[in-house]
């Protein structure tokens, strides 16, 4: 224990003086933190739309039903209109479009013209109908006044017209584009309401949020941060630092003492995992005074950082003993690391993914840990956090084995 | 420097150590005794540092065995640890802690040990104790392995290469600190190219060629078996000067009348060996008349002597075989 203590304290204070490694490891991720919830808190998502109003009357300008039909997409929140003339060639402008509003919806020429009668035909049907079912109330002379009222409406309504057709256009790459045919099949689905007649649709739709009331955006970033962090500094910086002692000499100087090969892999673990604990202390003492989070840490969310750091330092570990070269060692812990930053939904939900992905996000030991996080910092709720503990447990158990077997105490390479 | 006489503190027996087809080391045999400075001599590549490090229990012999203090270093390599002090060649340790906290660690990693004042004190270190290791000059940076090395107060001290790279003030610094040791009676393994380092500083030495031990005894008895009492120098002129001329022939002809044996360098000198002082001067002086105009010198004969005859040729600065 004396010389786990000595080594933790020598690791430590070396860590600790090498500005690089503290500017990376303590300053980076905090700023990371305060821009990300900066931005995520002050502003709500907007996504860019052009609109090609091709639906002009005689006088030259847009018919009253297709600027009202764009008013209403200019009063969506989340939509920025701009407009582009109805004459433009809209494959000329494409080419020479900035890129930020590649989206373009097109209203039609005559789109007021087939709104109405495709209207007027939608509401015959209704009076139709309406008049079938009360046909027994109604004598032949009045039945018969109904019909011709309606031969004659049917008659001024245009034979041709079946409707208006809107063209959206966006790019292959625009992941944003079914968000933004959604709000527009919404504003449609209200206006063809509206344009037979209904008012007050029977079944409407009220949104809110889920979870602790009074909770910023920063509150549910941060459990995806801290996870992070520990994922890089076990199994990005840890390859690399053990690779540098085995290149530069410390460890065999170290080796020639009667140091025990466990000892130096448990004092590296725990240095990781003290460092994980300062970290989300930090982090959360930023947050907090910056941002006015109210994630309060309890016994079992350290423990769970504790236990990921331990995990994913071991992992680190045993990847610096696979590498003796700091670079390729670095290396080698990003390839493992990224994937899993990349699949295990930290930092966007894991349901946007194909299904395969999201199957292998979800095994993934940081898809657990960040749900675990979450729900003990955020939800402040243990349901649901055992198979985080599980999951990051064995992988402790596994990979701090797996260093122990594979750190060389003899017969170093030179 | 006297041969010190004790109980062996290092046996080694048929020691062998192979990397695939190489042969690093070859059935090598030898011991190491109490209160000894012992040197393992040779070139690079010549198997030096595989062997310490075997004896350090840093690397597994393929073969053999040795002890170390009575035990095995195979079975019982962390009792081993705990009673000896390494310098290794390569050495390096935390950058940013200060030298002082460099031994301080080393210090906490035995059961015993010294104060690690005192051994900074002992080793001129007291003034740097709180400079960075990585802000020491070479010298100093191998002067705290060597703190680091005494603080567990080990019975033998293995010192790997200690004064390679090192300006000739610093490395006069480090042969006085081994002096020291041995006169405090530490048993000090040493491994090193430079001769002069070998007869200033060590007891007993071991010339390895090639994993192989080709001489060991005291070093005086090395430089007389090997390298005669003293000896004559016929200076190679840069010429190339075939051995059946005619200058070349009167010259060896004279030596091998006179001397107990006659050999040539790599570079071309011919060395003649001699028992007695007036009959090397005899030669000398018949060697003068017949000179050609190449410089002759009588000199005494010492441990790159006894590199010569046996290897060659002497090692350079690197330890590369000249």
């Amino acid at each position: 224990m004396k010389r786990i203590a000595a080594l933790l304290m020598a690791l430590l204070r070396d860590w600790s003086r090498s500005r690089e490694t503290v500017f990376f490891v303590v300053l980076f991720p905090i700023i990371l933190l305060v821009i990300f919830s900066t931005v995520f808190a002050s502003s709500a998502p907007s996504f860019g739309l052009v609109v090609q109003n091709g639906d002009i009357g005689p006088g030259g300008e847009p018919t009253n039903l297709s600027a009202t039909f764009v008013d209403r997409l200019e009063s969506i929140d989340p939509l920025e209109i701009k407009h582009i003339d109805a004459d433009r060639n809209l494959t000329e402008w494409s080419r020479g479009s900035d890129g930020d509003s590649r989206r373009v919806l097109v209203l039609p020429d005559g789109f007021a013209e087939d709104v109405r009668a495709q209207s007027a035909r939608v509401r015959i049907g209704i009076i139709r109908d309406t008049v079938a079912r009360f046909q027994d109330d109604m004598n032949d002379s009045e039945r018969a006044n109904v019909q011709r009222g309606l031969e004659q409406a049917e008659r001024e309504i245009a034979r041709n017209a079946t409707g208006a057709t809107l063209q959206f256009y966006a790019p292959p790459d625009d992941q944003s584009a079914a968000v933004v045919r959604g709000i527009l099949s919404t504003v449609l689905a209200e206006f063809n309401q509206r344009s037979i007649g209904v008012e007050e649709p029977p079944v409407s739709l009220e949104s809110g949020t889920i979870g602790s009331a009074g909770l910023t955006a920063t509150d549910y970033y941060l459990p995806a941060f801290i996870a992070t962090l520990v994922l890089i500094n076990g199994v990005m910086t840890v390859p690399g630092v053990i690779a540098g002692f085995h290149q530069d000499g410390t460890l065999k100087r170290l080796v020639a003492t009667p140091l025990r090969k466990r000892d130096w892999i448990l004092a590296n673990v725990l240095q990781q995992s003290l460092l994980a604990l300062v970290l989300t202390g930090v982090m959360l003492l930023v947050a907090a005074v910056l941002f006015g989070v109210s994630a309060i840490p309890s016994p079992l969310s350290i423990a769970l950082v504790l236990l990921g750091a331990i995990a994913f330092s071991a992992l680190g570990m045993t990847l610096g003993c696979l590498l003796p070269n700091p670079d390729a060692a670095t290396s080698l812990g990003g390839i493992v690391a990224f994937p899993m930053m990349f699949l295990s939904g930290v930092f966007w939900e894991i349901d946007i993914m194909p299904e395969t992905l999201q199957t292998i996000g979800r095994l993934m030991p940081l898809y657990q840990f960040h749900r675990g996080l979450r729900r003990l910092l955020i939800v402040g709720t243990t349901d649901g956090v055992w198979p985080a503990f599980a999951t990051l447990g064995g992988m402790a158990l596994v990979f701090v084995g797996l260093a122990i077997r594979l750190t060389r105490w003899r017969d170093f390479e030179e | 420097m006297t041969t010190a006489e004790g109980e062996s503190v290092i046996e080694v027996s048929d020691l062998r150590k192979t990397y695939g087809e190489t042969v690093a080391v070859d059935e090598v045999s030898f011991d190491i005794r109490d209160e000894e400075v012992f040197a393992l001599v040779g070139p690079n590549g010549a198997g030096k540092t595989t062997t310490v490090e075997i004896l350090e229990c840093l690397r597994t012999p393929s073969g053999g065995s040795a002890a170390v203090l009575g035990r095995d270093v195979t079975r019982e390599s962390r009792a081993i640890k705990a009673e000896i002090g390494v310098v290794p060649q390569s050495f390096h340790t935390f950058d940013r802690l200060t030298v002082r906290e460099n031994v301080a660690l080393i210090r906490r990693l035995y059961e015993e040990g010294l104060e690690v004042d005192a051994v900074l004190d002992e080793l001129d270190l007291a003034e740097w104790a709180g400079t960075p290791f990585r802000s020491l000059s070479g010298g100093l940076q191998r002067r705290t392995g060597m703190a680091m090395a005494l603080v567990g107060d080990p019975a033998v001290l293995f010192l790997d290469e200690p004064t390679t790279g090192l300006d000739p003030d610093a490395r006069r610094t480090t042969w006085e600190q081994i002096d020291r040791l041995a006169e405090r009676g530490t048993s000090v393994v040493l491994t090193t190219h430079y001769m002069e380092e070998v007869e200033r500083l060590a007891h007993r030495a071991a010339l390895l060629l090639d994993g192989s031990i080709e001489a060991i005894d005291t070093v005086p008895n090395l430089i007389d078996r090997y390298g005669g009492s003293i000896k004559v120098v016929v200076r190679s002129s840069g010429e190339v000067v075939g051995e059946g001329s005619p200058s070349e022939g009167a010259l060896r002809a004279i030596l091998d009348d006179a001397a107990t044996e006659v050999y040539r360098t790599k570079t071309g000198d011919l060395v003649g060996l001699f028992e007695e002082r007036e009959r090397a001067q005899e030669s000398y002086s018949q060697l003068h008349e017949h000179s050609d105009g190449r410089a002759i010198d009588l000199v005494s004969a010492g441990m790159e002597d006894v590199f010569l005859r046996l290897a060659g040729g002497t090692p350079d600065a690197r330890g590369e075989l000249e």
